[in-house]
């Protein structure tokens, strides 16, 4: 094989087998961590694929692989079979996890990037304001479920007692882990808790603007929200392009912040706070359905991939027309 | 209005509202600490202040810290953490800092496909691991006698095999902004390619392996999922052991926040004794890419 495709290319490069004995050194480097992805990566990724074809439950779990195989039947009952067990709650945890994903991504980003632009100028203090807001940051999100939890309980919760009781926005207490406000609370937190990495990665971008081009804007008489969009940006744009990325992905996989939230690591977090993790994770380990837990897995990966390379198409594309 | 006033103005009111913002984000952790002194009514009917005992003193209940090593073995968990998380980024970083070395420095047959794996190990659902990862340890131990589940080794060789494509790709703009004519020199001195690595390019990266090594280390001290499913008592880490006990005491709030207390500490001082090059790593890799 490798013989072949070294004819192929031999008009463009050299050789396969040569450029890879000339890069020996590369490979031993990268050995380990290969081994390392083949056992505990590629090997249980194709199993647990495997498994959304399985009929894998309580009673077949001994069997594992040899459980009976059933086709797409697994993926029939979360796609399309209104009556399996799966199914309740489904919808609601989707459209959670959409809600929650998009507010997250886009609120951490626009609070990292207000704070940057206030923390980009030179005052008094700069650098100590900056390590303390990074403080949210370092709060694991265990705890940030579970200290949140407990603010925003209906009555003793630091939010309650600060919008109803000292500030009189509310004219009642609002329960907050009950009900459709169960997604502020999850949302909230969240963009509480990452907010501050944004902050930081904008910040390490402003500063490498140059401040000609601000200079220039000056100028031709640009207001401070043009410049803003004309330059600041545009030129961030490969800050928050991963910024956006990773938000997208890692928000989508949240898990701890809801599960340590309701019921204190146990708990339903209600139709309004369930999200696709928790979802299928109570699913697997409290249902025992394994089978449709993978199969809703490997189509939340397959939405995953597509998604990621629509902002990779996208973000090409507006490259090549700047 | 004169100019130079305006500005003075727009600065100050700009230093006021971030000074608020500062004050609304920090208030949780203030929050928190000050609860965990508190008794667990005052938490439950919102008394903001400390209540007072009868001879009219404030009453801070430091004795919830006593409880909560009394009731939890908050020892071991801590143990345990600390030996998971460390070794887990010992073992990663130098798997990475190898492999970042080979991507940022040789174009070969299947570097392009390797990147794109260790971005494509990124979107996978944790869940989907986790169950093949836990019937293939009983397996393991089915075939060999060996117990892994329930061991450091499992969830080490775990997280570090989860840790590793990330820093790779953080690790990776480290060693790409280092000049490539550095090492082209000790090439030319005689330095073999592993001496190069070695003796050039590793002492330049420092910086960012440190970096990308605390923020791997925070996140393994995140980790609630798989801890939750393949430790046991003696080897449960502080995140399984803080849901466990918050299950068992749910209107104990003092405690909870106490529990959360200790478990942010440790973090809290290693960010305090590195965030120097945490602030530089970081946004370094984020903005060469």
């Amino acid at each position: 094989m490798s013989v072949l495709s070294g004819q192929i290319n031999k008009q463009k490069k050299k050789p396969v087998l040569q450029r890879i004995k000339q890069n020996r050194i590369a490979y031993v480097f990268l050995l380990p961590t290969l081994l390392a992805m083949l056992f505990l990566h590629i090997f249980p990724i194709m199993q647990g694929i495997y498994m959304s074809f399985l009929e894998l439950n309580q009673f077949t779990l001994s069997q594992y692989l040899l459980a009976p195989f059933v086709g797409l039947d697994n993926f029939y009952k979360v796609l399309i079979d209104v009556n399996s067990p799966i199914r309740i709650g489904l919808f609601e945890a989707v459209r959670n996890t959409v809600i929650y994903t998009l507010l997250v991504t886009v609120g951490t980003l626009g609070v990292g990037m207000v704070v940057a632009l206030m923390l980009n100028r030179k005052f008094f203090g700069r650098s100590l304001v900056r390590t303390l807001f990074l403080f949210p940051w370092i709060i694991p999100t265990y705890v940030t479920g579970l200290l949140w939890g407990i603010m925003w309980l209906k009555e003793g919760g630091l939010i309650n007692v600060m919008l109803v009781d000292w500030l009189h926005l509310l004219p009642f207490k609002p329960s907050w882990l009950t009900g459709a406000n169960t997604i502020w609370a999850i949302i909230i937190p969240t963009i509480w808790r990452y907010w501050p990495l944004s902050m930081l990665m904008l910040l390490a971008g402003l500063q490498t603007i140059p401040e000609e081009l601000y200079e220039a804007a000056d100028i031709d008489g640009a207001g401070p929200w043009r410049k803003f969009w004309m330059i600041t940006w545009p030129m961030l744009q490969p800050v928050w392009f991963i910024l956006i990325l990773f938000g997208l992905i890692s928000n989508t996989y949240s898990f701890n912040i809801v599960i340590m939230m309701f019921g204190f690591g146990a708990g339903f977090p209600g139709e309004w706070g369930d999200l696709m993790m928790t979802n299928i994770f109570r699913n697997s380990f409290q249902l025992w359905n394994f089978g449709t837990g993978a199969a809703a897995s490997v189509l939340l990966l397959i939405v995953m991939v597509a998604i990621v390379n629509v902002w990779f198409r996208l973000y090409k594309q507006a490259e090549e027309v700047r | 209005m004169p100019y130079y006033l305006r500005k003075r103005l727009t600065d100050l009111s700009i230093n006021i509202v971030m000074l608020v913002f500062l004050f609304v984000t920090l208030m949780p952790i203030g929050w928190m600490l000050f609860s965990s002194v508190k008794n667990s009514t005052d938490i439950a009917i919102g008394r903001i202040g400390l209540s007072r005992n009868i001879e009219g003193h404030t009453e801070i209940h430091w004795e919830n810290y006593v409880d909560l090593w009394k009731n939890v073995n908050f020892g071991l968990y801590l143990r345990n953490s600390v030996v998971i998380c460390g070794t887990t980024v010992v073992i990663a970083m130098t798997l990475s800092t190898l492999a970042a070395y080979a991507l940022s420095r040789f174009k070969f047959p299947g570097s392009d496909l390797f990147s794109n794996a260790i971005l494509a190990t990124q979107m996978i659902p944790a869940l989907m691991y986790l169950i093949p990862l836990y019937i293939m340890f009983i397996k393991f131990t089915m075939l060999t006698g060996l117990p892994v589940k329930g061991t450091f080794w499992g969830l080490i060789l775990i997280y570090s095999a989860f840790f590793t494509p990330f820093s790779i790709w953080i690790l990776r703009g480290f060693f790409a902004a280092i000049p490539v004519e550095l090492e082209e020199a000790a090439k030319i001195d005689g330095c073999n390619q592993f001496q190069v690595f070695w003796n050039v390019a590793l002492p330049l990266a420092i910086p960012g392996i440190i970096a990308t090594g605390i923020y791997l280390f925070l996140n393994a001290w995140d980790e609630l999922m798989f801890a939750w499913v393949l430790t046991n008592a003696d080897t449960m880490t502080i995140p399984v052991g803080i849901r466990l006990f918050v299950g068992n005491y749910q209107n104990r709030f003092d405690l909870m926040m106490a529990a959360a207390t200790v478990a942010t500490i440790p973090v809290c001082i290693i960010f305090f004794l590195l965030q120097r090059y945490i602030v530089q790593g970081l946004t370094a890799g984020a903005v060469k890419g």
